[in-house]
C-alpha cells in the first residue's frame, strides 16, 4: 500500500477500520488519491466499498484511523462541514422542493445570495441539461434525469470531494452508457477529483483513472484499469474484473508449468507447488494454426450465441476452457464433437499460489 | 376493470354490509328534517324546526364552541409533541426505545372507561375537573398515541438517503429537521391531525368524567339531552357533524389524497 504521500495527494485514509463488535468488516485500509482524479471502488457487496465512501462522507464513524483532505484531518469534523458532493443510490432529491431548489439548497446552506444561488443553480442545469426543467417537481422527472438533478446539486456547490454511490445501477443498460459518459466528462471538465462506488466492472474500467478493487473489507489491488485487467494482483481481481477461465496446474521444482495435461508457458515465475492457471477467454484462438506460446487440442462441447459474441465451451483433458470469439458473417461455424486446437500467449497465461479464490 | 371482476354474490354481500355500517347515518338525515315531537321514522311532516331549535339552544352552541376550541388545540398540542417524539422514536437509537414507544402508545388498548376514571381520580386532586386546561390534558392521553403512531410510520418509511444528502450539501442537523424531515412528512401530519381532530372532537367516555355545569363539549351534550328527552334534535346535530366529519376528510382528500395519507 503507497504510504508515501504523492506531492498531489488530496484525498487520504489512514488505517481506516470499522468493527461491529467483535467482527472486523474493515481491519485496516489505507488508501491515497490524487487532486482531480476519478477512482473506483469496485467489489462484490459486502465488500466494504460503500462503507468506505460514506466514512469519507462522514455518514458512518470509522472505528480507527484517520481520512484527510488536502492534508487536513477530517476525521471528526460533522458531516456539514466535510464539503463533499454526495450522489446517491437512490438519488434522494428532497420530493417538496422543485429541480431548481433541489440545486440551490447546498448554495442556501452556505449563504450565498438568493439571487446568485438561483443564478449558478441554472447553469449547474445548464451543464446536465435540464435547464428546461428547472421547476419541475423530482417525481415528474424520469430516471435519468433525477440522475442528472442529483449530480447538478452535488456539483454545484463545487465540493473538495464528488462522491458517487453506486449512481447507474438503477439505469437501463442503454442510460447508463450515456451516463457514464456524461459523468465522465463533467468530471473531467470541472477537474474534480471523484470517488465512485461500483459493483459493475465496466463502470470502474471506463470511467475511473483508478481502481480499488475490494474484498471483505481488504484492497486486493489499487491501479489503473489496464493494469488491473491485464496484470490482476490476485486471482479474485482476475476473476472479479472480466471473465476468466481457471486451470489446475503445478509447478515442478525445475520451474515448469504443467496443466490442462500438458506443460504450458507463463510470463510470470511462482516456486514450485500446486497453481490456478487463469486465461482470458477472449485471448484464446480457437482455430490455432500457426506458432503459439500455449497451444492445446480439445473437443466443442458447448455453444453458446450471445448477439456479438460466441462462447465456446472446449473440453481439453477433462477440464472445460470457455473460448470468446467475435461474431463474423459468412463464417462457417463449428459444431460440438468438433476437434479444434487452442492457442495463446505466454503473457495471457496468469497464474497463482492454488486456492486462492 | 378487467382484473378486479368481482363475482354477482360478492357484490351483493359487499353491498349488504355497506347498508348495514351506513344505514343508521344515513338515517339520521331524513330524521332530522321530522316535523314531529318525538323520534320515529318515517317522520310524520317534514320541517326545518329541529334545525331552528338546533341553533336557539345556547347551551348546545357554546358545547360545540368548546369541542370546537378544544379539539383545536388537542390537535395542534398533538402534532408539535408527537412529531419531535416520533423523531426521537425512530431516528435515534437507545436502550428502553420500544419500551417508551408501547408505553407511549399503551392508551390506545386500554379501556376508555379504565382511563376516564383514572384521570378522574388524578384530575381531582388537581383541581383540573371541568376546566378547559384538564380537557385538553385528558384528551392528549387519548389522540398523542394516534399521532406518534402515524407519524412513527410515516417517518420510518421516509427515505433516510434525504436527510444524509442535506447533511452532505451543509445543513446542520436542525436544519435538516425543519428543510427537509419536516416538510417530507407532511402528509403523515396532515393524517395525524385529522385523525387528533376527529378523535378528540368525538370523545365521550373521558370526557364525561371531567365535564360539568361549567364547561361542557358537545357529545357529552347531546349524550345528556338524549339521556333526557327523545326528540329530533339529536338527529338535526348528528347530521351536521356528518357533515363537519366528511368536511375534514374532504380538506385531507384535497391536501394530498386519501390514500397517501392514511395509507403508507
Amino acid at each position: 500500500m503507497p504510504t508515501t504521500s504523492a506531492p498531489d495527494e488530496h484525498l487520504r485514509l489512514e488505517g481506516i477500520g470499522v468493527s461491529f463488535g467483535a467482527v472486523n468488516v474493515i481491519p485496516s485500509l489505507d488508501l491515497s488519491v490524487r487532486k482531480g482524479e476519478m477512482v473506483a471502488f469496485l467489489g462484490p457487496s459486502g465488500c466494504g466499498k460503500t462503507t468506505t465512501l460514506r466514512i469519507i462522507a462522514g455518514l458512518n464513524k470509522p472505528s480507527r484511523g484517520s481520512i484527510m483532505v488536502g492534508g487536513r484531518d477530517i476525521t471528526h469534523l460533522p458531516i456539514h462541514d466535510r464539503d463533499m458532493g454526495m450522489v446517491f443510490q437512490s438519488y434522494a432529491l428532497f420530493p417538496h422542493m422543485d429541480v431548481s431548489h433541489n440545486v440551490q439548497f447546498g448554495l442556501q446552506m452556505r449563504n450565498v445570495p438568493a439571487r446568485e444561488a438561483e443564478k449558478r443553480a441554472a447553469q449547474a442545469l445548464e451543464m446536465v441539461q435540464l435547464g428546461h426543467l428547472a421547476h419541475r417537481k423530482p417525481k415528474e422527472l424520469s430516471g435519468g434525469q433525477q440522475q442528472r438533478v442529483a449530480l447538478a446539486r452535488a456539483l454545484v456547490i463545487e465540493p473538495s470531494i464528488l462522491l458517487l454511490d453506486e449512481p447507474l445501477s438503477n439505469l437501463d443498460a442503454k442510460l447508463r452508457d450515456e451516463m457514464r459518459v456524461q459523468i465522465r466528462a463533467l468530471q473531467q471538465e470541472s477537474g474534480i477529483t471523484a470517488v465512485f462506488v461500483t459493483h459493475d466492472q465496466v463502470e470502474a474500467l471506463s470511467m475511473c483513472d483508478r481502481v480499488v478493487v475490494m474484498r471483505g473489507g481488504r484492497v486486493e489491488q489499487f491501479g489503473t484499469p489496464t493494469e488491473v485487467y491485464e496484470r490482476p494482483a490476485t486471482a479474485f481481481v482476475a476473476n472479479f474484473v472480466g471473465r476468466t477461465n481457471r486451470l489446475k496446474g503445478t509447478v515442478t521444482a525445475q520451474g515448469t508449468l504443467t496443466g490442462a495435461g500438458q506443460q504450458l508457458r507463463s510470463a510470470t515465475r511462482l516456486p514450485a507447488g500446486a497453481v490456478d492457471i487463469l486465461v482470458r477467454p477472449h485471448r484464446i484462438r480457437l482455430q490455432e494454426t500457426g506458432e503459439a506460446d500455449n497451444k492445446v487440442e480439445g473437443t466443442v462441447s458447448t455453444i453458446t450465441f450471445i448477439g456479438d459474441l460466441v462462447q465456446y465451451g472446449v473440453s481439453v483433458g477433462g477440464e472445460e476452457i470457455v473460448v470468446e470469439e467475435a461474431t463474423r458473417r459468412g463464417r462457417s461455424p463449428l459444431a460440438a464433437g468438433d476437434s479444434v486446437t487452442l492457442g495463446w500467449s505466454a503473457e495471457d497465461t496468469l497464474i497463482y499460489p492454488a486456492g486462492e479464490k | 376493470m378487467e382484473i378486479h371482476k368481482t363475482s354477482w354474490p360478492m357484490r351483493i354481500l359487499v353491498f349488504v354490509l355497506f347498508v348495514y355500517l351506513l344505514a343508521p347515518v344515513i338515517l339520521v338525515f331524513p330524521l332530522s328534517f321530522s316535523g314531529d315531537q318525538v323520534l320515529r321514522f318515517p317522520p310524520s311532516f317534514w320541517s326545518t324546526r329541529w334545525y331552528s331549535a338546533l341553533f336557539a339552544n345556547s347551551q348546545m352552541l357554546k358545547a360545540f364552541w368548546t369541542s370546537l376550541s378544544l379539539a383545536a388545540i388537542v390537535t395542534a398540542l398533538s402534532i408539535v409533541i408527537a412529531v419531535p417524539a416520533a423523531w426521537v422514536m425512530t431516528r435515534l437509537k437507545f436502550t428502553g426505545r420500544d419500551l417508551l414507544f408501547n408505553l407511549f402508545t399503551a392508551p390506545l388498548l386500554l379501556p376508555t372507561i379504565v382511563l376516564g376514571l383514572a384521570i378522574l381520580i388524578v384530575f381531582a386532586s388537581f383541581g383540573l375537573l371541568a376546566t378547559m386546561h384538564g380537557l385538553v390534558f385528558a384528551h392528549l392521553v387519548v389522540t398523542l398515541p394516534y399521532a406518534l403512531r402515524v407519524l412513527a410510520v410515516s417517518l420510518s418509511t421516509q427515505d433516510r438517503a434525504c436527510e444524509e444528502a442535506a447533511r452532505t450539501l451543509g445543513a446542520k442537523p436542525l436544519t435538516v429537521f425543519f428543510r427537509v424531515t419536516v416538510p417530507m412528512l407532511t402528509p403523515g401530519i396532515v393524517a395525524a391531525a385529522a385523525l387528533c381532530f376527529l378523535v378528540s372532537f368525538d370523545e365521550v367516555v373521558i370526557t364525561l368524567f371531567l365535564t360539568g355545569p361549567r364547561i361542557s363539549t358537545l357529545p357529552v351534550e347531546l349524550y345528556n339531552y338524549v339521556y333526557n328527552q327523545a326528540d329530533p334534535l339529536v338527529a338535526a346535530a348528528s347530521a351536521l357533524l356528518i357533515l363537519l366529519t366528511l368536511a375534514v376528510i374532504m380538506i385531507v382528500e384535497r391536501a394530498m389524497g386519501l390514500g397517501k395519507a392514511f395509507v403508507k
